[in-house]
């Protein structure tokens, strides 16, 4: 030891291990965070640009949708493989029924502007794809995928009639013009479902295009695009809502790029398990725009005074509301869901996709939705509800005739049409997932709980306030609080 | 107190909050008030329908008379009991004494309650029985400030006891007449006529009681009718003309008022805020506020608003708003209501036997009053803290639910070191309730008095700059922290606000001018007379602008005092006061209390911010604290240069006498440390330069030299250990005592490293200290005491001489004895001396949080920091000696390679020397 040169060496190392050891081990550090959320955003490279790609010009949208083939050989065909094509589902098993089922806008019933079938021309303007006019629809030829209402300017395409490319349209203006998809190429038609802005989900409409930050924190503060929550690969797009999905296959989450346990009061994680991260976040829905809440078929064909959120000769009378308050209800995820055919009680407020879930369904949490109730028709002899045409030759909407609406209708659908209706009321659940408020902005404790709270605790299952009166553990086992 | 609660304690308790929770909800619902968003969800009520009777107990459908609470809810409660115990009822009217033997009380202070403790910021006074002038009688009294009281007591009662309506009008009994504001004179006051305030149950048990109609009744004078008023949101009854009239629609068949429909329930949070403070707990609306307007108590007199709303919701004109995304009151947006801390004291759901009460194997005792009992008798003596500004019934201090009995710091606040010892010293509301949002008097001068008779005032918490633009903006403000004398405890820091106050007082007892006397001798006709205006009107325009309307020269004293003898008071004078209102609401948690420790370690630090009091100094009077409010002002209230007061808050110069790590020092041993340091460096490189010069010139001895193992690798190790943790020792000890010049450095890292190393330390030099006295190396420390002297000297003459002509070392450096004696002194008294106190000063500091009675008794940290101090600036100076003195060696290098590799090279002495002899 005497005359290890080196000894010095050793010395330093002893000493420092013998100053730094003990105050790493013992001094108390501040937790590190561990939530990264930006972690888990796809990456947004620089889109390459096509306007020197094309030459055109181009007549139809087939042409442009082959040009694109021509480098993106696949794209169609990954479209042609979603729902966004198809507009009908994987098969599913719905309660009810013994065997899977595919099911979607396609052959499915809402309560606003009914179905499709029979209606395809107006309706399929909003289909991803050109020209489906009538039941004949080739769905495998590919070269019928519209890219250019994904990737397109807004400003440069718009469709029409059947899918097909709006009149004025410059096709190689808008094939030039393709980028990744922005929030207005997907809100060109999910911001105006049921007719028109604002009219169906309640939490999507035109004020996202480019929202404040207090309206969407996501899309106002930080800037996100649809498809940084909806995460897109090879063309199939995640996320889902019940209005046509009853399973949580392909579903997105908050706690996709949020922990759960996320938040530093102890009180509001203990809150986690049963109240979904909506239910706080999103305080209210149709913040900007008034959201179509009653929709009266019945008052159709009147030759009352005419107002778009009041009432129309074609389509009955309405209420609108805005800044709504949500109904709160028990979901685990999934969804029943009333299908062409399905018998129905006309005495009764019928539900066509009733959420899922109770006070003792340990899956099932507390979420916001906006409620659209309608009135709307029914076969009276062999109650169920019938899906009219309304677009066309022949429709309501030209000749106002109900009666030969619904039998042009049913024969589309292919219902037996007794020549018999009525009128009775439905509901359809609309989750909100969107116009998340900053989180310095989410519902207080005195905001559900206390005298001014927005709870109805009783219809949940509780016996009241859970503050005062316990948590959901202490539900009786016959109650289980799921009404709606 | 800390609660240590065993599992079955847990247990016991949970069942019986379940069974609270039950019943509370049960009550609640039959309380009928609205607990679900949906109405008709609410649930049977529990609370009956029943009769409203009048004073002769007939229902007021067929008399039309007013509804008499006592008789009327004393149909199933026991009402006398309830307003015979009940200090909101007597405020202080059962312990009315003679003026001035109040205890802590003013000269002219009759009672300890608002019946008879003058307040500055209502000025009226309530005469004693005998005083010639007099101010306020009982039924005036009524009239102003009966709008905050709930009736009963001094409303229904003489102050000897005897019922009101029993005393005969008579313009010489206080009790029976009241003043003509004008004139003066008494005139009496028939109660018969009037009728009596009696506790009015309705202003805090029904969901919408009417305070606007209520007060307005009582203004008027129409006391009889004042509850009856409070039911005026209700339906029930109206006012037609000048008359209340009952509707029958609203009773039901058998003559019986709908309790739902009057809403019956218990006290929210909103009953309470009718008197005490701006509350807004539905959170749709905004809240708003009049700025510095007296309509809510305890917010004018603190700035506390409870309310669950965030403050950025709010529709306040307040700075930086966007960025205050917290609740008002964190309780308050838990949806906690008053009567959860301040429950009533036989409240069989709250009530809890006093901790200190409690024999020791019990640690909850679960026997109770029955529901019916207490719903027969509810005690309305309600669980209060210690304030400093209500004084009345101190037998309840602090039986309310404290922070502690909810809360506990274990698990909560363990990234702060010294957490006990914070606790000890803060209270909670300190770091918890660290800023007020909203604005509050800050002083009342009533020297003098505005053109509208009313006196001049300053609001804190408003942008000083923006009051007469008619948009005040509101910046809120930071507490001022005073020592809280607990009953049980030590002082402990915590918020308050502070109102000056000044007034004119007249002879002798002396007794506050009264209101009308002052506005005669200020106005006439509404109008400043010419004398005042010649006195005070500066800058001649006419009208007396707020800086103009004080009293600041003798001449401006003498001329209003001289009115006021005019008037026929007796030598009136100017008085000041200041009294302390305690702040226990607008709690806030996690990220909005105070967590950044260089909020008070630091120079700069919020322990001794200075706190406005007023921008003025009338009479040149400075105010002095009042004595009953259970703290005290540990600093100075100087002058703040412009003509105003300020407070300046004490640590180490107070009687208190804290010392606040970072803050505090005493500035001699700092002095001295700083020239001792400085000394030696400049001492070391004086005589490292002459070295150095003589070196040169070539006076140098070539001694042979050899090298010598002299130091093992322990005696290097822990030498080395001992050096590094020295030096960080100093530079955190550095870093902790003047935290601001590192302001980078976390004060709480620093803090914990200091005191790991410090472990480090004593754990090394003990480990020394034992190789050093089992090897017997000791040996080498312990000078040999024949001949010392001598030898000091030899080496000392060395030192100053020998060294810079080359001569050699006096004594040989060999392994066994490798210390000179100047060295072994040296050493001696660093080790033995310095290092032991430098660690039990530390231990002792350390330990304040452990041991705090062994702490206390060696005088506390204001004595053990300065030591702790004094000894760090002598072993920096050691330090530099140290690492001086290594260059005396053969090279300058060669000892600090030998202390570093074990090699050292010695001259090589002659045979013949003798151990400490001169060269022969």
């Amino acid at each position: 030891m005497k005359d290890f040169k080196h000894i010095w060496a050793v010395g330093l190392t002893a000493t420092l291990l013998l100053i730094v050891v003990p105050i790493v081990a013992f001094v108390r550090w501040d937790p590190q965070p561990v939530d990264d959320p930006w972690a888990s955003l796809p990456d947004h490279p620089q889109h390459t640009d096509h306007s020197s790609l094309f030459q055109g010009p181009f007549s139809s949208g087939p042409e442009v949708t082959e040009a694109c083939l021509e480098c993106h050989a696949q794209a169609a065909h990954e479209v042609a493989m979603t729902a966004h094509w198809t507009w009908l589902g994987d098969p599913v098993l719905i309660p009810g029924e013994e065997q899977p089922i595919a099911i979607g806008k396609a052959n499915l019933l809402n309560n606003f502007c009914i179905g499709i079938q029979s209606n395809w021309p107006g309706c399929t303007t909003c289909h991803a794809g050109y020209g489906w006019e009538d039941a004949s629809f080739d769905f495998s030829n590919e070269t019928n995928v519209d890219c250019l209402i994904c990737h397109a300017d807004p400003s440069t395409y718009a469709k029409g009639e059947a899918g097909l490319p709006a009149e004025g349209v410059d096709l190689l203006a808008a094939a030039q013009s393709v980028r990744a998809p922005t929030r207005e190429n997907c809100g060109t038609c999910h911001f105006s479902g049921g007719g028109g802005n604002a009219v169906k989900h309640g939490d999507l409409d035109g004020s996202l295009s480019y929202p404040e930050e207090h309206v969407d924190v996501h899309m106002g503060r930080l800037g996100f695009q649809c498809t940084d929550c909806h995460q897109t690969e090879q063309h199939r797009i995640l996320g889902r809502s019940i209005s046509m999905s009853v399973d949580t296959a392909n579903q997105i989450y908050c706690t996709d790029c949020h922990l759960p346990e996320l938040h530093d009061d102890q009180r509001i994680t203990d809150h986690v398990d049963t109240v979904a991260c909506q239910t706080c976040h999103i305080p209210a829905g149709a913040v900007r725009e008034p959201t179509k809440i009653h929709w009266d078929w019945s008052t159709a064909g009147n030759d009352w005074p005419e107002d778009p959120h009041e009432y129309l000769r074609i389509k009955g009378s309405f209420v609108y509301a805005e800044n709504i308050m949500p109904e709160y209800y028990w979901f685990n995820g999934q969804a029943d869901r009333y299908l062409l055919g399905d018998p129905i009680n006309p005495d009764e407020v019928t539900l066509i996709n009733e959420p899922l879930g109770g006070i003792l369904d340990p899956l099932a949490q507390i979420w916001p939705f906006k409620v659209h109730r309608a009135i709307q028709m029914y076969d009276a002899i062999y109650n169920y509800l019938l899906q009219p045409q309304t677009v066309g030759e022949g429709g309501f909407w030209t000749e106002f005739d109900w009666d030969q609406a619904l039998r042009l209708g049913s024969e589309a659908t292919g219902l037996l049409y007794s020549g018999s209706y009525d009128w009775t009321e439905t509901a359809m659940y609309w989750p909100l997932s969107h116009m998340v408020v900053p989180a310095e902005h989410a519902l207080q404790c005195q905001d559900c709980h206390g005298e001014n709270g927005r709870m109805d605790w009783e219809a949940l299952g509780y016996y009241g306030d859970p503050m005062l009166w316990g948590g959901r553990q202490g539900a009786s086992a016959t109650g289980d609080g799921g009404g709606q | 107190m800390r609660l240590r609660l065993p599992l079955h304690g847990f247990l016991a308790t949970g069942v019986l909050l379940l069974a609270a929770g039950l019943s509370t909800g049960l009550l609640q619902a039959a309380a009928g008030g609205p607990q679900q968003a949906s109405e008709d969800d609410a649930g049977p009520p529990l609370h009956p329908d029943f009769a409203l009777l009048d004073e002769e107990g007939a229902s007021v459908l067929e008399s039309g008379g007013p509804v008499f609470t006592l008789a009327t809810c004393g149909q199933c409660h026991d009402t006398t009991f309830i307003q015979n115990h009940s200090y909101h009822v007597d405020l202080g009217r059962g312990q009315i004494v003679p003026a001035g033997e109040v205890d802590g009380g003013r000269p002219w202070d009759i009672s300890p309650g608002a019946f008879g403790r003058w307040s500055p910021l209502t000025y009226r006074y309530l005469s004693p029985p005998g005083d010639e002038r007099v101010d306020l009688t009982t039924a005036e009294w009524l009239m102003e400030m009966g709008a905050r009281h709930v009736g009963g007591g001094p409303g229904l009662l003489a102050r000897d006891g005897a019922p009101l309506e029993e005393l005969r009008p008579d313009s010489s009994n206080i009790e029976a007449a009241i003043i003509d504001p004008a004139t003066g004179q008494a005139a009496p006051w028939d109660w018969r006529e009037s009728g009596t305030v009696e506790m009015n149950c309705f202003l805090c048990h029904i969901a919408e009681p009417d305070n606007a109609a209520r007060t307005q009744a009582l203004q008027q004078g129409n006391f009889r009718w004042a509850s009856t008023a409070t039911l005026a949101g209700t339906e029930i009854v109206a006012l037609v003309g000048e008359e209340w009239r009952w509707s029958r629609q609203a009773f039901n068949e058998a003559g019986n008022a709908d309790a739902e429909a009057l809403g019956i329930r218990d006290p929210q949070a909103s009953n309470c805020g009718l008197c005490h403070g701006l509350v807004h707990v539905e959170s749709e609306t905004p809240l708003v506020t009049e700025t510095c307007a007296p309509e809510s108590w305890t917010t004018l007199t603190t700035g506390q608003i409870f309310s669950p709303e965030r403050i950025a919701d709010s529709g306040l004109n307040l700075a930086d708003k966007d960025n205050l995304m917290r609740s008002w009151d964190i309780h308050a947006e838990r949806v906690l209501s008053c009567t959860e801390c301040h429950y009533s004291l036989n409240n069989p759901i709250y009530y809890q036997e006093p901790s200190g009460d409690r024999p020791d194997h019990l640690v909850f005792d679960p026997r109770r009053i029955d529901l019916g009992e207490y719903l027969y008798r509810p005690l309305h003596q309600f669980a209060k803290g210690q304030s400093a500004q209500g004084l009345l019934a101190p037998e309840l201090d602090n039986t309310l639910r404290g922070c502690e009995s909810c809360h506990t710091m274990e698990g909560t606040h363990e990234w702060l070191p010294y957490r006990d010892l914070h606790a000890e010293v803060l209270a909670c509301e300190t770091c918890h309730v660290p800023a007020l949002y909203a604005p509050a008097r800050q002083y009342v001068d009533w020297t003098v008095l505005e053109s509208d008779a009313s006196p001049v005032t300053g609001c804190r918490g408003v942008a000083a700059s923006s009051i007469d633009t008619g948009q005040p903006l509101i910046t809120g403000y930071q507490p001022v922290l005073l020592p809280r004398q607990d009953a049980s405890g030590p002082s402990e820091l915590a918020p308050y606000n502070l109102i000056t106050a000044w007034y004119w007082v007249y002879g002798d007892p002396p007794r506050p001018v009264p209101l009308r006397d002052l506005q005669a001798a200020w106005l006439v006709d509404g109008e400043y007379p010419a004398e005042v205006l010649a006195a005070f009107d500066a800058d001649g325009d006419g009208a007396l602008s707020h800086d103009e309307l004080v009293i600041d020269t003798p001449a401006k004293e003498e001329m209003i005092a001289g009115r006021l003898q005019a008037r026929g008071l007796e030598s009136p004078r100017i008085a000041g006061e200041v009294q302390p209102y305690g702040i226990h609401h607008d709690v806030t948690g996690e990220e909005w209390a105070v967590r950044d420790c260089q909020t008070c370690h630091t120079q700069d630090s919020r322990v001794t911010e200075a706190f406005a009091l007023s921008d003025r100094t009338p009479g040149g009077v400075t105010p002095a604290l009042v004595d009953d409010s259970g703290t005290a002002l540990d600093g100075q209230v100087v002058s703040d240069g412009e003509g105003g007061l300020l407070y300046q808050p004490a640590t180490m110069e107070g009687a208190a006498r804290t010392y606040v790590l970072g803050h505090d020092n005493v500035a001699w041993i700092d002095t001295l440390g700083a020239i001792a340091f400085l000394g030696v460096f400049a001492g070391a490189a004086v005589h490292g330069g002459v070295r150095t010069f003589t070196a040169r010139r070539g006076v140098r001895s070539r001694p042979e030299v050899r090298k010598v193992y002299m130091y093992s690798v322990y005696e290097r190790l822990w030498h080395w250990l001992q050096t590094v943790a020295i030096l960080l020792l100093v530079f955190t000890g550095v870093v902790i005592h003047k935290p601001e010049t590192f302001g980078v450095l976390s004060f709480r890292y620093i803090v914990q490293i200091h005191n790991v190393l410090a472990a480090v330390l004593v754990i090394n030099a003990a480990l020394a200290a034992f190789y050093h006295l089992a090897s017997g190396e000791i040996r080498q420390y312990l000078p040999r005491p024949y001949g010392f002297f001598d030898a000091a000297f030899l080496q000392a003459k060395y030192y100053l001489r020998g060294i810079f002509r080359g001569d050699p070392h006096p004594f040989e450096k060999r392994p066994e004895q490798k210390m000179n004696p100047l060295q072994q002194i040296t050493y001696l008294a660093i080790l033995n001396v310095l290092l032991p106190l430098q660690v039990i000063t530390g231990l002792l500091m350390w330990g304040a949080q452990e041991w705090p009675e062994a702490a206390a008794r060696l005088g506390g940290l204001a004595f053990l920091s300065p030591l702790h101090t004094l000894i760090s600036w002598l072993f920096a100076s050691f330090i530099v000696l140290h690492v001086y003195l290594t260059t005396t060696g053969p090279t300058a290098l060669s000892s600090i390679r030998g202390m570093v590799m074990g090699w050292d090279e010695v001259e090589a002495y002659p045979e013949n020397v003798e151990e400490g002899g001169e060269p022969q």
